[in-house]
């Protein structure tokens, strides 16, 4: 029953946007953020650990807004796609 | 369309920002919904199970379609389960009278459940007094707000403003405006959200209702608790027409503690030798996620309208959550229908001043919403408690696997087994009779 989060993401329609939606200071996440919570709170696996330093892509986020309210850092700067971008769910 | 004025803004294209803008055009209004995603819904997931009369009340049509419903079932029958890693124990009940109209329940998958209710908007505002002035317009993200010294104007999206008598902020959970109107602070504490993710698995119609024993469009709501390895939260699994929904809603505070990937606990959940045989012959066909209110009052705001605006649905954090079942979209379309009756008034008055739309909370705190949320709120906190996601579960089916035991051993009686599994499970009888209290008071 257990599948990828690669194809899980495979069934959102993504109309991916140049201008990334989400910034993230991952200053903040590498030095010294107790949890670096949103590598395990996001559904899209956006945030990763590579080398041992947070890495961040917004092109598979499904815009449910976790990581915007998981970080208690200030590491986060939420909103979403610009107009025309972004996903749209068939069933929601 | 940026030349005009509106009587009311409408943002978001969800269940609360469609009953807004639908009452609003019933009611001669001129209006403009603005919706960010391709159509109203595109962009909304919920689990989801949409209980009791309002939406019905709002949108009568919703009942008028008996062969092909913009809901997917209607809920006739109810099951809690109380898991372990390889046991469930379930309350299940079915009731005729769910089966009938209003109807209790209904599932709901929102992208197309909302695009019904956007199109509903749509034919309102054609039978209105502005079929040319008005509008559903998609595809706009709303930056910002327009303010005129304390009263807000309008809105702002990219180079665009729209001005309006008053604005009703409908635009979900993730409330940047909300936050910039000053309904609330910056920031929301993790305790008082959690997320929901889900997937939606096809089968063949025939044998998803064998599957549930379901018969033309009834359905079933299924709420777990312990299967969610400790993390605060719960499962759901709801049956839609040829579909079911399927997931976990998991507090975000504690996700962040216990360090557990969210799609990792779906897996799990998926595994359980309750489930794994349910999702046989199926397909998965699409995964979401959406934050969620836990229907604590604290992430509410103090006053629900400010000069020119007003807040509805999950941007102001309107939910109910009592573990039996998770009220939230009918909340949403009360209050989007209550904000929208405050600026009919406030029209008449030609006063959208805060005094003037204060009405709109009058009115909500004799519905439900407000009712139910304030008296209720015990119940957040004893859902909280971890005891009730991890020790009750396992002490439930420890009592009942002995209670169906036969193992070629002489039998306890009942009152034993219940008593020595209390014993095992480190709970006092001090905090036994705290608990049932407590429930019984709270829930």
């Amino acid at each position: 029953m257990s599948i990828s989060v690669k194809d899980r993401l495979i069934t959102v329609k993504n109309n991916i946007s140049k201008k990334p939606h989400i910034l993230v200071d991952t200053e903040i996440c590498d030095s010294g953020c107790p949890h670096q919570c949103t590598t395990n709170v996001c559904p899209a696996k956006c945030y990763e650990i590579i080398d041992g330093k947070m890495r961040f892509q917004y092109e598979d986020c499904i815009e449910c807004g976790t990581c915007y309210y998981a970080c208690d850092q200030g590491a986060v700067s939420w909103s979403y796609p610009e107009s025309g971008h972004g996903i749209s769910f068939k069933q929601g | 369309m940026e030349d005009e004025k509106f009587d009311c803004i409408i943002v978001g294209g969800g269940v609360a920002g469609c009953a807004a803008a639908y009452t609003l055009a019933k009611n001669n209004c001129k209006i403009l919904l603005v919706e960010k995603g391709e159509w109203t819904g595109s962009k909304n997931v919920s689990g989801g199970v949409l209980w009791g009369p309002t939406a019905s009340e709002i949108f009568p049509a919703l009942l008028d379609e008996t062969e092909d419903p913009p809901f997917e079932r209607y809920v006739d029958r109810r099951r809690l389960s109380f898991m372990t890693d390889d046991a469930s124990f379930s309350i299940d009940y079915k009731n005729q009278d769910f089966a009938k109209r209003p109807y209790n329940g209904v599932s709901v998958l929102r992208s197309k459940f909302d695009k019904w209710l956007g199109e509903q908007v749509e034919q309102a505002i054609s039978e209105s007094d502005y079929p040319e002035d008005s509008f559903v317009a998609t595809e706009i993200v709303v930056d910002d707000l327009v303010f005129e010294g304390e009263k807000i104007v309008g809105i702002k999206a990219g180079e665009d403003e729209f001005l309006a008598d008053c604005v009703i902020i409908a635009e979900g959970i993730n409330n940047l405006l909300t936050r910039k109107a000053g309904f609330l602070e910056q920031t929301t504490d993790a305790h008082l959200v959690a997320t929901g993710i889900k997937e939606v698995w096809q089968f063949d119609q025939d044998l998803l209702e064998a599957k549930f024993q379901l018969d033309g469009l009834s359905g079933m709501s299924n709420e777990f608790v312990g299967c969610t390895q400790g993390v605060e939260g719960g499962g759901f699994l709801y049956t839609n027409r040829d579909t079911i929904s399927i997931g976990l809603v998991l507090g975000i505070a504690s996700l962040r503690d216990h360090g557990k990937a969210v799609y990792d606990l779906l897996d799990h959940f998926k595994e359980h030798p309750s489930i794994a045989p349910i999702l046989k012959g199926g397909k998965m066909i699409e995964y979401s996620a959406h934050v969620v209110p836990v229907g604590d009052i604290r992430a509410v705001p103090k006053k629900l309208y400010k000069p020119g605006a007003m807040v509805v649905g999950d941007s102001a954090g309107l939910l109910m959550n009592t573990g039996k079942s998770i009220e939230g979209m009918n909340m949403a379309m009360e209050s989007g229908r209550q904000a929208a009756l405050a600026v009919v008034e406030a029209k008449k008055k030609a006063d959208f001043s805060a005094n003037s739309l204060s009405c709109y909370q009058d009115k909500l705190a004799e519905t439900f919403v407000l009712q139910d949320m304030h008296n209720f709120q015990g119940a957040v906190r004893f859902i909280h408690n971890e005891d009730m996601f991890t020790t009750y579960p396992q002490l439930i089916n420890d009592i009942m696997k002995q209670v169906f035991l036969v193992d070629g051993s002489p039998k306890k009686k009942t009152r034993d087994i219940v008593k020595d599994c209390i014993d095992d499970s480190g709970i006092s009888y001090y905090e036994l009779m705290k608990t049932a209290i407590s429930g019984g008071l709270y829930l």
